[in-house]
């Protein structure tokens, strides 16, 4: 009776443990996050700021994105798999626990780092 | 003096406007193989997946674009993109932007 009415308990952990994404695996600091986003803030951080280089277009809005997400892309960046030539030169410079830590800034809601 | 401050004032309103060439109304209902993904209003449940809702409309027409050429590559959105025109994107970069979602950080 235990064991089977634990079968939906650890199925359930399966389950979870399979949706957790790929690069996720760095746990990210939000506040250490926003102390290492100075390279980030001269483009990102500047409502309506548009890219001089290579084409003009306004820079993504970060704000709210999945950490995840934000983490692949930045891995995509320092691999070379995504071309823009700013982003892949700070990325290159960031470590796997740089990238998740800004993607947790980034990824947490206005009003939690507004508290800070 | 008056007439200046209105004339400057509606070029800062006209630059203030971004471009949008696509419709939104037309892009919600191009939207309905990008909702599996990204959620039908943009704000995907999936943390693989970005969230395109308030994306600038510039920005999601140019990745969507990149997608389209090659630029980018995706093994899930290029073959999306693949049968999309110009004024597909253009609809559905109008809709997802107009959306609620990500914000200025």
């Amino acid at each position: 009776m235990k064991i089977s009415s634990m079968v939906p308990v650890v199925i359930a952990g399966v389950l979870t443990a399979a949706s957790v994404p790929l690069y996720a695996a760095e746990a990210g600091d939000p506040a250490a996050g926003e102390r290492k986003t100075t390279m980030c803030q001269g483009c990102h951080g500047i409502p309506g700021y548009k890219t001089a280089f290579p084409e003009v277009y306004h820079v993504p809005r970060l704000g709210g994105q999945h950490a995840a997400y934000i983490v692949k892309a930045l891995q995509e960046y320092k691999a070379g798999n995504r071309s823009h030539p700013s982003m892949r030169a700070i990325a290159a410079g960031l470590s796997d626990k740089d990238m998740a830590d800004l993607a947790a800034y980034y990824a947490a809601p206005p009003a939690k780092t507004a508290a800070k | 003096m008056k007439a200046l401050l209105i004339a400057s004032s509606c070029v800062l309103l006209a630059a203030a406007v971004p471009a949008v060439a696509g419709d939104a109304a037309a892009g919600k209902e191009k939207s309905k193989t990008c909702a599996a993904c990204h959620g039908p209003d943009g704000n995907s449940p999936a943390a693989d997946f970005p969230r395109l809702a308030g994306q600038h409309y510039d920005y999601l027409l140019r990745a969507i674009s990149e997608y389209k050429s090659g630029v980018r590559k995706s093994a899930i959105m290029m073959p999306m993109v693949d049968k999309l025109t110009r004024r597909d994107m253009e609809d559905l970069a109008a809709y997802f932007s107009q959306e609620k979602g990500l914000f200025n950080k």
